[in-house]
């Protein structure tokens, strides 16, 4: 039983990391312009003779259905090509530049739950909330590229308290992580907030309170768990979030990664880099949504012993 | 050549300056790099853009490959900043009176950093592999003659010679520029796939450095080249590289790169944008360059070919509507000056100042020409009318970004305005841009051009080459006479005066308008000396010190 559960779970992502890559794939045949002519630049002097002989290498001459299922066929091998623009494997591109990337998302993760946590455990009080308020809405609605140039004002240019520019150690790090973690603890944190909120407006918190709980076994036995389901939810808002982020913040603070080479791979229309990239993007939706769907039975004693 | 980035954040800029504003004691003045030169220590420079993909010089076209790696590759020849060319690897040269060979001795005491000595049949493997069909060269097979290169020959092993098919009079300028540079042969024999991606052991020349890393995203660093004693004939310094490493980090926002000039990250920042340059200029720890490009400026090419500029006193209406001088010192503030003609200043042997001040703003000429082409009437908003049809330009741009050009589109939209014209600045996806330019279907476009020769005007404006680059679609046959014998001619002063007559030209049919000088802007820390620049307004790291030893 559990097995055909989870064969049918991983068809459904099987179909959906081939969904992504048909679609990545029409759209990048779909826009205009010739994608050899858009990695040569705007206005290249190469030859007609050598715009071909590119084309011929790369096998854009080929009919757009044969290169689509050699793409599939390569893809489903493991081989993800040749990066057009930088002529070297995909993988090799992608490997290179994920570690930066996966440090930089973990540090905002990690930060954003903590600010998250300590700003919505503390604003319980009817002023501490209305701060919080104030906070999670400035935090949330800051585009990332301003708050990351405030900060690299106030505390690499001003201050020196951090350095400005990437891969330097840990404390590289900081400002481009707070970056991405502010608008992402503002949205955690208002969950947060709401779901305390309802947990004490639970039978279950009266009753808990009536058997003489304390505070702060109430808290973590409780409400904790209790408010942070729709956090667990919104994991994969979270992610797309931090992909989003990688892109800005990257480029800022001229750090390496995958978000740097995403726009360097669409503005270059660097076919087999986006192609993966879109994948990849869509394995990593795809195992996070699984996670966190086996992740609610722990959390929520009432969904324990149902077939999802 | 390509363009120059057009993603500079220009409001990012601003913002980032207003917050600077209070930051930063100034220290006291000194002499750059005190005034003796010193060896060692490291110097870090903040660049833009980084060569990915780009290693391989005698494929890619970039700005950012030739003056990244300009410290890896020598050229057979120099060109030093006033056009004139020096002895580098090649010690002497002689062109036959037809012009069709040209003949270089070379220095036989250079090696490259692989080991692989070089020699005349080094010069033919470079040259062979710049030719060949499959290396799909994008630039460098253009700037050795295009279809009017032949062949390479070994004479001896230290004589080499280019025959030509026709005479090509920007040959030595070719040759001098990093795209023609000297890779080893050996490399390009065993890694010819390899050598765009780059790397340690792939990337191998004969420079005064040698590429030690390159993190892609991040940073590249160069080391000297300890055997390194054949410098070009014209530079100060022609021995081993002076820092014990010079590291190239990239980093795309120009607020950033001198934000990490003043919390002294880096030592050197480039490209920076005019607000920046001017807050370091006003710094006494700071010494700031502002480098012209040569070639072509930026500029508006006017579709002669389409529509409504067809007509040439439209054509005049505009240049003479828009009001270039304030639009320019709004933006960029002084530091980069207005073009007068389709050539900028520091192009050599070729630049006509005497157009200089010719053709002022004129709102009352501009008003008088468009009535004189017949645009008499006005529909409710103001544009002009001529038979039904309206006043109305397009003009296509491959970004979205609201960078400085932009500020600059606004400004020549408000002052066209005012004589009745509707100029709509439509930016597109880079795709859809290409196809419009490539199809025609455009009445403004926009774009500079950076090179040392006057022979950059036969790429913008002979017939048979619309509309790449000649984006005005210009099609006179007297034009591309001039033109083809300017490329053809070996007497310079003759080159000279036909590339003045092609200017004035320009300006008179208004084959397009130019803008402005592209300008790199560069500052440094006071601890860094021998700071210069190549005859395209890079910076070079050739002849660099710091007195910062750690």
């Amino acid at each position: 039983m559990l097995l055909r559960r989870l064969l049918i779970r991983l068809m459904g992502a099987l179909v959906v990391v081939w969904g992504a890559a048909t679609l990545a794939f029409a759209v990048l045949k779909l826009v205009p312009g010739d994608p050899v002519d858009v990695m040569l630049g705007v206005n290249s002097t190469a030859s007609e003779d050598v715009r071909q002989q590119i084309r011929n290498d790369l096998g854009l001459d080929q009919p757009v259905i044969s290169q689509y299922l050699g793409y599939l066929g390569r893809l489903v091998t493991g081989d993800l090509g040749t990066s057009y623009r930088l002529q070297k494997p995909v993988a090799t591109v992608i490997t290179e530049q994920l570690g930066p990337t996966i440090t930089l998302a973990l540090a905002s993760i990690v930060i954003a739950l903590v600010l998250a946590i300590v700003v919505s455990v503390a604003a319980r009080g009817p002023i501490t909330r209305r701060i919080a308020e104030l906070l999670e809405l400035l935090a949330l609605s800051s585009p990332g590229f301003w708050t990351g140039l405030l900060l690299l004002t106030i505390f690499s240019f001003n201050l020196h308290w951090f350095p400005v520019t990437g891969g330097q150690g840990a404390r590289a790090l900081v400002l481009p992580a707070v970056t991405m973690a502010l608008p992402i603890a503002g949205i955690l944190s208002q969950l947060l907030r709401s779901g305390f909120d309802a947990a004490e407006r639970e039978p279950f918190t009266t009753s808990a309170r009536a058997r003489g709980l304390g505070p702060v076994r109430m808290f973590t036995r409780h409400h904790a768990r209790h408010g942070s389901l729709p956090v667990v939810t919104l994991t994969a808002y979270i992610m797309g979030s931090l992909l989003g982020g990688t892109v800005i913040v990257e480029q800022l603070f001229g750090r390496r990664g995958i978000g740097r080479i995403t726009l360097d791979a669409i503005t270059n229309r660097d076919l087999p880099v986006v192609m993966a990239l879109v994948v990849m993007a869509a394995v990593v939706f795809v195992v996070v949504n699984l996670i966190v769907d086996a992740l609610y039975p722990l959390l929520d004693a009432r969904l324990r012993g149902r077939s999802v | 050549m390509s363009l120059r980035s057009r993603v500079a954040r220009w409001a990012t800029a601003t913002v980032a300056i207003a917050l600077v504003a209070a930051g930063c004691a100034p220290a006291a003045t000194e002499t750059p790099g005190g005034t003796e030169p010193v060896a060692g220590g490291t110097v870090t420079v903040g660049l833009e853009s980084e060569p990915a993909g780009q290693f391989n010089v005698h494929v890619s076209g970039a700005d950012v490959a030739a003056s990244t790696l300009r410290g890896i590759f020598d050229s057979l020849v120099s060109q030093s900043n006033d056009g004139e060319f020096h002895p580098w690897l090649a010690r002497s040269w002689d062109i036959s009176d037809d012009g069709l060979t040209y003949t270089f001795e070379l220095r036989d005491d250079v090696t490259f950093t692989d080991g692989e000595p070089f020699n005349a049949e080094a010069v033919k493997a470079n040259f062979d592999h710049v030719v060949a069909k499959d290396t799909a060269s994008q630039y460098a097979s253009s700037l050795i003659g295009g279809s009017a290169y032949d062949s390479t020959e070994v004479v001896d092993e230290y004589t080499v010679s280019i025959h030509l098919k026709r005479p090509f009079a920007p040959l030595l300028q070719g040759l001098s520029t990093t795209y023609l540079g000297m890779i080893s042969p050996k490399v390009i024999e065993t890694s010819k796939d390899q050598l765009a991606a780059g790397g340690p052991d792939i990337t191998v020349g004969s420079g005064p450095y040698v590429l030690q890393s390159y993190v892609a995203g991040q940073e590249m660093v160069l080391v000297p080249n300890p055997d390194h004693t054949w410098g070009p004939e014209d530079a100060d310094h022609t021995g081993a590289a002076r820092p014990d490493r010079l590291v190239l980090r990239f980093l795309p926002e120009p607020s950033v790169r001198a934000g990490a000039l003043t919390s002294g990250e880096v030592d050197i920042a480039s490209n920076l944008s005019p607000n920046d340059a001017i807050n370091l200029e006003n710094d006494p720890a700071y010494q700031l360059q502002a480098n012209e490009n040569p070639g072509l400026p930026w500029s508006l090419f006017l579709n002669h070919d389409h529509g409504i500029l067809t007509d040439a006193k439209v054509r005049e209406a505009l240049m003479r509507g828009i009001d270039i001088d304030s639009a320019v010192q709004t933006v960029y503030q002084g530091k980069y000056q207005r073009a007068w003609s389709i050539l900028g200043p520091t192009t050599p042997n070729s630049y006509d100042a005497s157009l200089e001040g010719t053709w002022p703003h004129d709102e009352d000429l501009a008003n008088q020409l468009l009535d004189e082409a017949g645009w008499t009437e006005r529909d409710s908003d103001g544009i002009r009318m001529k038979d039904g049809e309206r006043l109305s330009l397009n003009w296509p741009t491959a970004t979205a970004a609201r960078d400085a050009r932009a500020i600059l589109a606004d400004a020549f939209q408000a002052d066209l305005k005012k004589v009745g014209v509707d100029l709509a600045r439509e930016p597109l996806e880079v795709g859809a841009y290409l196809q419009a330019l490539q199809g025609g279907d455009y009445d403004v476009i926009d774009w500079s051009f950076v090179r040392s020769d006057g022979d950059i005007l036969r790429l913008h404006l002979f017939s048979g080459l619309a509309p790449i680059q000649n984006a005005s679609w210009v099609n006179d046959p007297q034009v591309d006479e001039w033109v083809t014998q300017a490329s053809e001619s070996s007497d310079p002063a003759e080159r000279a005066e036909l590339y003045q007559k092609v200017q004035q030209w320009a300006i008179d049919d208004v084959a397009f308008i130019p803008v402005y000088v592209p300008t790199t802007l560069v500052a440094a820390a006071n601890h860094i000396g021998g700071l210069t620049h190549d005859i395209s307004g890079w910076p070079r790291y050739d002849q660099i010190w710091t007195t910062k030893q750690q």
